[in-house]
């Protein structure tokens, strides 16, 4: 029994739910015959990943899905020894750089050269190119982006890259120009809700037009999550009733729960209780930037507009220096001091003013 | 263990020899040696011969050595007689440290505590051994020059002791370099590999105890009972330490006489003691331990006293003895090390020095006009100004005055500070009053610096105990703002030496200034204890790091990136019914994708922070990058313990996430065979069947 | 890994998924691309690039010096400058290939771009043994040329200070031989010594008409059917760079597949956020609501527009806003360079905005 996300996952450009336009872009593309660098990008959850999976299978037949999980060890210059894991195929080879860190260029020169050095396929295959597939490659180093666009005009003439990514905002600019974009939007909420019905159906169930577009809603335009989400009421009730709770992960009921926190309380000791909650957050591998974000949604539906905008300007402040800095907490803490504060500051003058 | 000796004997001139360090150190070749021959160097080797056979339970090679070394130098006794020209002229300024040891325990400069102490343990060890007790082991520690060595010098004397010290062979090899050059001596010293250190240890331990009822030429007889005295710890057992419990748990099973291990605290960082005697060791062989404090200042006094009357009386036209404050000065300068102190006296009272540099008077003519000032203040105050008086002295022979983590913590947080009186300093413009803070009394890049710790580790002890000395939100909010710049300052890899001195300057002095509840020195009173915390960031830091890479390989089946890996599928998956396949991953599931809902905070436990902690050693230089390259393999192999193994263990054939209905779904979670992490070296190619 | 790098050349994979392949390598076939004799497709970039002097466009003055060059008339050493895409690299190659004709060509001519290594040690040594190598005053087929042989440097601003002044020896002692064309973008890098020791030209950005002509050229040769408005968007969309617009151009070509260009498929290659969009935002700002600004956001991260871009754009319409006052642009202007500073610190995309559209809202709401 496996996840629905990844059971009813389409396969073929010709079958995906959505943004069916530009599916028929790309099988065009994959007929032109010469292939282009390509740039992927969009949100979590909008089908990237599904897309290029697709696109393989266009471009190579059905010898893509033959997948191994593949563990490879890199020796930078310095000796150190780096292990990254890769997934490959005989066509093609998936690997997230940002995992070596620090030495992701190191990786991404290695990998590409011997990729793109090895043997070429032969003649009889329908392609004279492999494709590397890099993922999370808005993660990757300035250093590791330059090495990259190096690399990429160099063995053009045996590989191709796939780049994946959420944002094409830190991805430098001679990169972009070298690939074609692709842009996936999330799914409308039509979109999720009619995924959603489909599934609901494969599986024989029935599910309630106002639940799916709640949870469509609830997910933020998330596919996975809305998907995920789905599955998870189907373990808590079925039949499906239309008002029922959606089930909430156990971090964001933990958030809400410290901003509520927060908001109730606005005392030196009280921010040593959120430090520690702030601390069992990450531990539980919630990555601080989502717990900035979750902080910050949370909190504002606790206030009023003026209040809205200083906080929001404040969370994107201590935002850009956590990701700077080297030690997350120091910003989470004073983020949630400064709220305080200004939130402190608010209450009292709202209650001067109904005195007066 | 060497470099530390090594810097002991930097503070001491080399020619000089510990006042505290026993005599019988010198048959093994201490400096020593030398003044021994040249005093007895007329009665010739006859008596050398019967000096050595009073030690004639030192290990064979170490004695072969001496005496090869002794005859070596008998042959150039020409070189030595020109030597001892130049000496003869300097014997009556003798190093103090060596002329005035103690020789009661009244003169000893231990707490008469502390020596009570050690002799309780050396009597009831050594006259009221039960017939059939194992050996028993003490171990003394303390900062240098508080007197351990001495007393145990003192203690055995007085009580008819023998003594046997450990010495490490290989010194050897070094002091073969130094005596080449002055007696041009071909070494024949049979070279020691330094394995057989631990070795020649054990035999050392090990003999010692059973020759110990030879009667020994020259001793008098009365005294066959022994002690084994152990300062210099063979290097290897710091690397090792599993071998020396080894030859303890030995030592105690068959030895008949006491052990008694001196070991000096070092403010550099590694506690030795905490290092080579765990708690588990010293419970489990009922190991003794006893430790001395820095020298308390009047004892001090009371010693450097004696030494300077004594010296005026004997030698008054050489020696310009100091006047009450320079001893006072002195005093303070050593920080409780009274080797270090009578070193700096000696060196202080020298009359030509003092006549042609005047360095001494200038000083002291500077701390009188300090302590001028400090005498209309408060006593309280006075207190607090040691620091800032410390950094006068330590000009001359004076120690770096550390301070103890815990201190240093203290000392920022609870900030004194001094009142300005009006007609001093301007005061701010009205519109700026709220910065108005009166002047401190402490400087917290000094205190930063002598607590031994890079700057952005202070700050994360700062970080973590800071919130309990606010009051005001308004002022928490200044002082967390300050700790996320110090933060954003050693960010970048390249200026991060540099900068984290700055940035612990931004924190320190960001969190007194911001705290208004102490911005006078009239409103610092009350704040009571509060205790320190070590930081919980590296724990945190660590396991956010380990189960982030323990998802990644648990989980890489599924072929996400972290982000959502984290934040969407395990703690969905925690809700579903999913069958898992693999115990790892069912109890990671359960560990990190659920969280303590609507319950207190209580996962985390505080570490407290005593007045010896010396920080982190360990954490110091493991930066969050260099996490992930060592880790996961732990980690992984851990959890691949727990999990039950399934059968076809060297396959695992997966098929994509988009696989059709009918092929095995890519989403089910794929076991990863331990095999696999640990071949992860080569590259591994998994065969697989077409169908 | 391994068998990745082999290829599939077993039997028992490739049987498979050669007959699942079926339909795509039929359209492949069709297309005319037969396997093995297919030919290297080659971008149109290069493909299009002025073959000779007089075909470079718009650059009138560097071309006039040049073509005197041509005459016979001795040639400086060079130096290109401007933004990219307006035809520095082609020129200079044009003019080569004018000089030398394509036989010599590869002998007289070196170029290094940045991709190359290109540190002090490669000055050092690879330019200079390039420079010693003498060369005649005449071409196989009989026609005079010049005695010098040619050194681009591409990207010269790329070079760190130390390799140009290590560049400034190696000039001025092979100046009998070779001459230098350094081809940059910001002329502010090159370090004064070599500024000085070259020509200057500034080439322009290229005007819209001068870039039509050319896309349409292009894509007449190519038979690629394209709207009127595809081709005015690309211009606008590639800010006078040819190159880019070109590119775009090929681009658009691939992913329809034969069938028209238009607007909606340029604008979106480009990554351009659409007008509606930006107005949508801006309107979100000025309703001062802030939990509708919020909406607004999400969903425009959840199209997945770049951040960066949208700062971008947003920047044009807010500079050519009417009603706003000079204060209140600068103030918004500043968060915009706060803004894409940070964004390209990494950090959130969300935050950002929404900080950089509270201050739009501010100053927006103020004097409504």
């Amino acid at each position: 029994m496996s996840l629905w996300a990844d059971k009813y996952r389409p396969c073929a450009l010709g079958r995906v739910d959505y943004h069916r336009e530009q599916a028929a872009q790309l099988r065009n593309l994959v007929q032109c015959g010469d292939f282009p660098h390509l740039l992927v990008y969009g949100p979590s959850g909008a089908g990237k990943k599904t897309r290029i999976m697709c696109l393989l299978r266009e471009l190579y037949g059905a010898g893509v899905e033959k997948l191994r999980i593949e563990h490879q060890s890199i020796t930078t210059p310095s000796k150190k020894k780096i292990e990254i894991s890769t997934i490959a195929s005989n066509y093609h080879l998936e690997v997230n750089p940002s995992d070596a860190g620090n030495s992701d260029r190191v990786v991404i020169q290695e990998l590409l050269k011997t990729v793109a050095q090895s043997q070429q396929l032969e003649t009889s295959t329908q392609r004279d190119f492999k494709v590397v597939l890099l993922t999370e490659v808005d993660k990757l180093t300035k250093d590791a982006q330059h090495a990259l666009r190096r690399t990429m005009e160099k063995y053009m003439a045996t590989c191709r890259l796939i780049l994946c990514c959420n944002s094409v905002s830190k991805i430098i600019a001679p990169i972009q120009s070298r690939c074609l974009a692709v842009r996936v939007p999330a799914p409308s909420i039509e979109d999720i809700c009619h995924v959603l019905s489909s599934v609901c159906k494969k599986e024989g169930l029935t599910l309630p037009q106002d639940l799916a577009r709640r949870l469509a809603e609830k997910s933020g335009r998330n596919l996975r999550k809305a998907l995920l989400m789905c599955e998870a009421c189907r373990v808590q009730q079925y039949p499906f009733t239309s008002d029922q709770d959606i089930p909430e992960t156990d971090w964001e009921v933990y958030l809400r729960e410290t901003a509520n926190a927060i908001v109730s309380q606005q005392t030196p000791q009280r921010l040593l209780e959120v430090r520690g909650r702030l601390y069992e957050l990450l531990t539980h591998c919630i990555p601080p930037e989502i717990i900035m974000k979750g902080l910050l949604s949370e909190l504002l539906n606790n206030c009023d507009g003026q209040l809205k905008g200083e906080v929001a300007q404040m969370a994107a402040f201590y935002e850009h220096r956590l990701q700077l800095g080297s030690k997350a907490i120091y910003h989470l803490e004073a983020f949630v001091a400064k709220f305080m504060a200004l939130y402190k500051k608010f209450m009292e003058d709202g209650l001067e003013d109904m005195m007066f | 263990m060497m470099s530390k000796n090594s810097s002991r004997r930097k503070i001491v001139p080399t020619k000089v020899t510990d006042w505290v360090a026993p005599s019988f150190d010198d048959f093994f070749g201490n400096t020593n040696i030398l003044s021994s021959t040249l005093l007895v160097k007329s009665s010739g080797e006859a008596n050398q011969h019967q000096k050595r056979k009073d030690h004639s339970s030192v290990p064979e090679s170490s004695k072969n050595k001496v005496l090869a070394r002794i005859k070596g130098k008998s042959s150039s006794i020409d070189h030595i007689c020109d030597h001892s020209k130049q000496n003869q002229s300097q014997s009556q300024n003798e190093p103090w440290v060596d002329k005035y040891k103690p020789g009661t325990q009244n003169e000893l400069a231990v707490h008469k505590k502390k020596i009570e102490e050690v002799e309780s343990w050396l009597k009831a060890q050594i006259f009221q051994r039960q017939p059939k007790q194992g050996g028993s082991v003490l171990v003394l520690t303390g900062p240098p020059g508080c007197g351990k060595s001495a007393t145990i010098q003192i203690l055995t004397k007085e009580l008819h002791v023998q003594v046997q010290e450990w010495t490490n062979p290989i010194s050897l090899d070094f002091r073969k370099e130094d005596f080449k050059d002055a007696f041009n001596y071909e070494s024949s010293f049979q070279m020691l590999p330094s394995q057989a250190q631990t070795t020649l240890f054990q035999d050392f331990l090990l003999r010692a105890n059973k020759y110990n009822k030879l009667q020994m030429l020259g001793e008098s007889t009365e005294a066959d009972d022994k002690l084994i005295l152990i300062e210099d710890m063979p290097n290897q057992f710091y690397r090792d330490r599993d071998s020396l419990h080894e030859i303890l748990r030995r030592f105690v099973r068959t030895s008949r006489c006491p052990l008694v291990f001196i070991i000096s605290d070092s403010l550099s960082g590694d506690s030795n003691q905490k290092l080579l005697f765990t708690k588990e060791i010293q419970e489990e062989l009922c190991i003794s331990s006893i430790s001395f404090n820095p020298v308390a200042p009047t004892m001090m006094m009371k010693v450097l006293n004696r030494i300077a009357t004594a010296e005026a009386s004997m030698n008054g036209e050489k020696f310009a003895v100091p006047d009450k404050t320079s001893l006072e000065l002195i005093c303070k300068g050593c920080s409780g090390d009274i080797r270090s102190a009578i070193n700096s006296l000696q060196f202080s009272s020298l009359k030509e020095y003092s006549s042609e540099n005047n360095l001494w008077s200038r000083k002291k003519g500077k701390s009188t006009l300090k302590s001028n000032t400090e005498a209309s203040r408060t006593k309280k105050k006075k207190k607090a100004d040691k620091t800032l008086e410390n950094q006068e002295i330590q000009a001359i022979g004076g120690k770096d005055a550390s301070i103890f983590l815990f201190h240093a913590l203290g000392k920022i947080l609870y900030c004194k500070r001094e009142s300005l009186s009006d007609s001093e300093f301007p005061r701010l413009p009205s519109h700026l009053s709220e910065y108005e803070r009166d002047t401190l009394l402490v400087q917290p890049e000094d205190i930063v610096e002598k607590s031994h710790m890079p700057g952005d580790l202070f700050n994360l002890y700062l970080h973590q105990n800071y919130v309990d000395f606010f009051t005001d939100i308004d002022d928490l909010v200044r002082a967390s703002e300050y700790l996320s710049t110090a933060d954003f300052l050693c960010s970048n890899w390249n200026s991060r030496p540099t900068l984290r001195e700055y940035s612990a300057s931004v924190a320190t002095r960001g969190v007194i200034h911001s705290n208004t509840a102490r911005a006078f020195a009239h409103c610092q009173g009350g704040m009571g204890f509060r205790p320190f915390h070590k930081p919980q960031w590296f724990l945190i830091n660590k396991k956010y790091q380990e189960n982030c890479l323990a998802a990644k390989s648990l989980f890489s089946s599924f072929c996400l990136p972290p982000l959502c890996l984290q934040t969407q599928l395990l703690p969905f998956l925690a809700m579903l019914t999913n069958p898992m396949r693999n115990q790892a991953q069912i109890a990671f599931i359960q560990d990190v994708g659920r969280l303590p809902l609507k319950r207190h905070f209580g996962g985390l436990k505080l570490e407290t922070l005593t007045d010896k902690d010396l920080g982190m050693p360990g954490f110091e230089n493991i930066d969050e990058g260099d996490l992930s390259a060592m880790r996961p393999l732990e980690v992984l192999v851990q959890l691949e313990k727990n999990q039950i193994n399934e059968t076809e263990l060297d396959e695992f054939p997966l098929t994509s996430s988009q696989a059709s209905g009918s092929e095995l779904p890519g989403s089910q979670p794929q076991p990863i065979t331990a095999q696999a992490i640990m071949e992860e070296d080569e590259l591994k190619i998994d065969e697989y069947d077409s169908d | 890994m391994q068998a990745f790098l082999k290829g599939p050349s077993s039997i028992s994979t490739k049987a498979p998924a050669s007959k699942e392949r079926g339909t795509a390598a039929a359209a492949a076939a069709a297309g005319g691309s037969g396997e093995g004799m297919r030919l290297k497709p080659i971008p149109w970039v290069e493909k299009y690039r002025p073959k000779c002097v007089d075909e470079v466009a718009f650059q009138e003055e560097v071309v006039a010096v040049l073509k005197k060059s041509l005459e016979g008339a001795d040639l400086p050493n060079l130096l290109f400058y401007g933004p990219p895409g307006t035809g520095k690299t082609s020129t200079i190659l044009a003019l080569a290939r004018d000089l030398y004709g394509p036989e010599l060509f590869r002998q007289r001519v070196l170029e290094l771009n940045a991709s190359d290594e290109r540190g002090i040690q490669v000055i050092r040594e690879k330019v200079k043994t390039f420079a010693q190598l003498t060369v005649s005053g005449s071409r196989s087929d009989g026609k005079v040329c010049p005695p010098f042989k040619i050194v681009i440097l591409d990207e010269a601003d790329s070079m760190t200070s130390a390799a140009q002044a290590a560049l400034r020896r190696t000039m001025e002692k092979e100046s009998k031989t070779t001459r230098f064309c350094l081809i940059c973008n910001y002329i502010s890098r090159i370090i004064e010594p070599l500024t000085s020791r070259c020509s200057k030209f500034r080439f322009k950005p290229l005007t819209d008409k001068i870039q039509q002509q050319r896309l349409w050229a292009v894509s007449e040769k190519e038979n690629v059917k394209v709207s009127n408005e595809a081709i005015s968007c690309l211009v606008q969309v590639s800010e006078g760079d040819l190159r880019k617009a070109i590119t775009f151009l090929q681009s658009a070509t691939r992913l329809t597949g034969g069938k028209e260009i238009t607007e909606k498929v340029v604008t979106e290659i480009a990554g351009v956020v659409p007008k509606e969009t930006i107005d949508g935002l801006l309107s979100a700002c000025q309703s001062g609501s802030f939990e509708k600004l919020e909406t607004v956001v999400k969903n425009l991260i959840n199209e997945g527009y770049a951040a960066a871009q949208l700062v971008n754009q947003l920047h044009d319409d807010i500079v050519e806003r009417e009603d706003l006052t000079d204060k209140q642009k600068s103030i918004i202007a500043e968060k915009l360079a706060e803004v894409d500073k940070c964004l390209t610190d990494g950090a959130d995309e969300y935050l950002q905005l929404i900080s950089l559209c509270a201050v739009v809202m501010q100053q927006l709401t103020q004097n409504g």
